[in-house]
């Protein structure tokens, strides 16, 4: 059985604040003229991937089987927060924020929130479950080892190592938990998914998720990452996958796994519909995005709150 | 030697002198660690401080006053309600201040208990009525940093009043009773107020009103109006039982109430979802308040749910990484209740103590007695709580019952009057088995349970049922024996 009392523990021993790091510290310089406009955009998509997982998790939270779990969640939910304010405060101090601003989010991302908003405290967990580690491990993984690559700056590595230490213990939880749910009775397991896959959250879902998804590759693209490395993140999340015996038996992560064998394969038709529907969102009318929920505001990059 | 000590000069402690007295037994002190009675409405003090009882029914039967300003009256004037009992009464001479009893010992022989002070006294007695209250000590987070934080610090149950809140940023820690109403005042009061919660609870808006003055004068002049409008209270609270004690159609119904409330009140929808709880109205206690989600809302006011990861020397920082840099910090964290344990070590028949028979949850006959502690009288008991009536009604029962065993052991001239091993466990056997039933045992975590998820607190039912049960001492249940013949 897994110790989920444990890592409770571990996860409250392990906490850190934005005001344990040195903001001001030398070394912001390493930053170049060049590497500025596209550094900033890679890391606006960051923060606001940081954000829509934390959504997720708050939601995982009230699916929580048992009552650690749900603490677990509530923590998570807290961490990629802080993640994300720590990136803003990373950005805030390569002088690419104004005081108090946040960076705006793209109109895919905007459609994430949107959907989160009103869709998520709805999904299974088996659902959730599977896409959440999916977001970690590729864009978690891919975008932050690239960018400690690019980034030579001191601070930025010493914030992410401590990201890092938290997304791992992100992913432990992440994996163990879809073994689990992989336990339960096929007949539980089959009801539950065609019972919210037919639902029009889990389309509308697949409608924001996919060129979501093509439009981060472009982004990590356009900063020059080869986009095998988004590949390779993506990868590993089937290979650890494959590990749990009860996780192959979840049908959320068989589709999710064949839809990221389809994203990987870069000739595969899925790209025309993909690119298509990335070329679309970008017309999508302004006018029909709902107002920013108040949890999409809670973000700062000021380390303390006077 | 006295024939009765009475420890703590709360509600309860008073309460008991108050019956005693008028069963003719006045040979009696009590006991009050303090230098003033009224236990928790002594300590409790902050502003707002408030019972979510009607004060008609959160007042002794024998005991009535016409004169309650409010529907809810609130801390202050609950407090000099039970000073004006001990005047009532002329209890003064009989309380004996900063007597904080550190040991209580039974003496077989003699039949007798000794209570020894923190001071060096001794009172000695035939027969003794615990009333120490469930609500006593105040109960600190477990928090890493805590002492590390250098600004002010106040626990809801020991307010500061000499602490000037005006232009200060102010944290309050727990949204539990204590927290929703002393929310509201701070908000007023301070420049800016976090509230930083942990598990919501659900909210109905208080009905509260002044009472208006003919009421009073009727009250004064025909007795029984007010002893039938506190029975109308009475049963309106009955009925709530089968809302909140057990997880029935009314309990659906409380939630949807509440929730209804709760839409109405909160315009933004995240916050809404931030307030609102995910166990079943009942298994903690529901919060009645129609200030605290307004106060919320306020502009100077932010609640906060991510968990407090540590306090710092500046404020509190949460677990999104933010520090939140205050310049006092109030706990409204409730209390520390003796679910596992006694107030003060104290030893019965051959020496056996009572806090190692309970350190896996307390257990006692009917809340009153316990086996191996003759002569010994328990108000707030294991198994004595209620979730749905005023604690009064309950406290009346069990002291109506302490004093018919009293006047047992004094008229007979008992050396111990000790409830059997047998009846004591069938009792809470039974008890066990209903309160598998009710909303408490059903999976829900609060302070009424032990770390093992025994519930030693709550009573499974009516507050009728309880008092029937305490109406008449059956000496069957009970051992009575005579001193020894010189």
């Amino acid at each position: 059985m897994y110790d989920f009392d444990g890592m409770l523990q571990k996860i409250k021993d392990r906490q850190w604040a934005l005001a344990d790091v040195d903001w001001g510290a030398p070394g912001a310089e390493a930053i170049t003229e060049a590497q500025r406009p596209k550094l900033r955009a890679f890391m606006a998509d960051l923060v606001w991937i940081e954000n829509i997982g934390a959504r997720g998790f708050a939601a995982m939270a009230k699916k929580a089987p048992s009552e650690t779990l749900r603490q677990i969640y509530v923590y998570f939910h807290a961490e990629e927060q802080r993640h994300a304010n720590a990136e803003l405060a990373l950005m805030r101090r390569w002088g690419m924020l104004e005081d108090g601003e946040v960076p705006e989010p793209n109109v895919n991302v905007r459609l994430a929130i949107e959907w989160l908003d009103r869709y998520s405290d709805d999904m299974p967990l088996s659902i959730l479950g599977t896409v959440i580690p999916m977001l970690e491990v590729a864009l978690d993984g891919a975008l932050v080892k690239f960018l400690l690559d690019e980034v030579h700056d001191p601070v930025c590595h010493e914030v992410f190592q401590k990201i890092n230490a938290d997304e791992s213990r992100h992913l432990a939880v992440d994996f163990q938990v879809l073994d689990l749910i992989g336990h339960a009775p096929a007949r539980r397991l089959l009801i539950q998914t065609v019972g919210s896959a037919a639902s029009p959250g889990v389309l509308l879902g697949a409608l924001m998720y996919i060129p979501l998804l093509n439009k981060m590759r472009d982004n990590i693209v356009a900063m020059g990452l080869k986009e095998e490395r988004l590949y390779a993140a993506m990868r590993r999340f089937t290979s650890v996958g494959e590990r749990g015996e009860g996780t192959r038996r979840v049908i959320t992560y068989q589709v999710l796994k064949r839809h990221a064998a389809m994203v990987i394969d870069r000739g595969h038709p899925y790209h025309r519909l993909a690119d298509f529907m990335v070329r679309a969102s970008d017309h999508y009318p302004r006018r029909l995005l709902r107002r920013t929920p108040a949890w999409a505001k809670e973000l700062t990059h000021e380390p303390v709150a006077r | 030697m006295n024939a009765v000590v009475i420890v703590g000069a709360g509600f309860a402690g008073l309460g008991a002198a108050v019956r005693l007295k008028q069963a003719g037994i006045d040979d009696f002190v009590v006991l009050e660690r303090g230098h003033e009675v009224g236990g928790t409405w002594r300590d409790n003090t902050y502003p707002g401080a408030a019972c979510d009882i009607p004060s008609l029914l959160y007042s002794y039967s024998f005991a009535p006053n016409p004169d309650w300003s409010r529907a809810y009256s609130g801390g202050v004037e609950i407090f000099g309600y039970i000073r004006g009992v001990v005047e009532r009464f002329e209890l003064e001479p009989h309380i004996r201040f900063g007597a904080d009893v550190e040991d209580l010992a039974f003496d077989e022989a003699a039949g007798t208990w000794t209570a020894r002070t923190a001071d060096g006294r001794s009172f000695t007695a035939r027969a003794v009525v615990m009333a120490p209250g469930p609500l006593a000590n105040a109960g600190l987070p477990d928090i890493p940093g805590v002492d590390l934080f250098e600004g002010h610090t106040m626990h809801s149950a020991r307010w500061d009043h000499d602490y000037d809140l005006k232009g200060k940023r102010v944290a309050v820690i727990g949204t539990g009773s204590s927290g929703v109403q002393l929310i509201p005042g701070l908000v007023r009061e301070a420049a800016s107020v976090k509230v930083f919660q942990r598990t919501p609870g659900w909210v109905l808006p208080r009905l509260d009103y002044r009472r208006p003055d003919w009421s009073k004068r009727l009250f004064r002049r025909v007795p029984a109006a007010q002893a039938a409008t506190r029975r109308a209270w009475y049963l309106g609270h009955e009925v709530i039982a089968l809302g909140l004690v057990w997880d029935t159609v009314f309990t659906s119904m409380v939630q949807r109430v509440s929730k209804a409330y709760l839409r109405a009140a909160v315009k933004d929808p995240w916050m809404r979802r931030q307030l609102t709880p995910d166990f079943r109205p009942g298994c903690k206690r529901m919060l009645m308040t129609s200030e605290y989600y307004p106060a919320l809302q306020r502009d100077n006011c932010k609640l906060i749910t991510w968990p407090i990861a540590r306090l710092s020397p500046n404020g509190i920082r949460t677990a999104d990484g933010i520090e939140h840099e205050v310049d006092c910090v109030v706990f409204a964290t409730g209390f520390d209740i003796c679910k596992t344990g006694t107030p003060f070590p104290i030893r019965g028949r051959g020496g056996r103590e009572l806090a190692a028979e309970w350190s896996r949850g307390a257990k006692a006959y009917k809340s009153v007695s316990v086996s191996g502690y003759p002569n010994l009288f328990f108000t707030f008991g294991p198994n004595s709580g209620p979730g749905h009536n005023s604690a009064l009604v309950y406290m009346e029962a069990q002291i109506d019952y302490a004093v018919q065993g009293i006047r047992l052991i004094l008229d007979r001239g008992l050396s111990a009057l000790d409830v059997k091993a047998g009846s004591q466990e069938r009792y809470n056997q039974r008890m066990q088995q209903r309160l598998r039933r009710t909303t408490w045992n059903s999976g829900c975590k609060s302070w009424y349970l032990t770390e093992d998820g025994y519930n030693a607190t709550m009573y499974p039912g009516f507050a009728t049922q309880y008092a029937r049960q305490l109406a008449k001492l059956d000496l069957t249940d009970y051992s009575a024996d005579a001193p020894p013949h010189h």
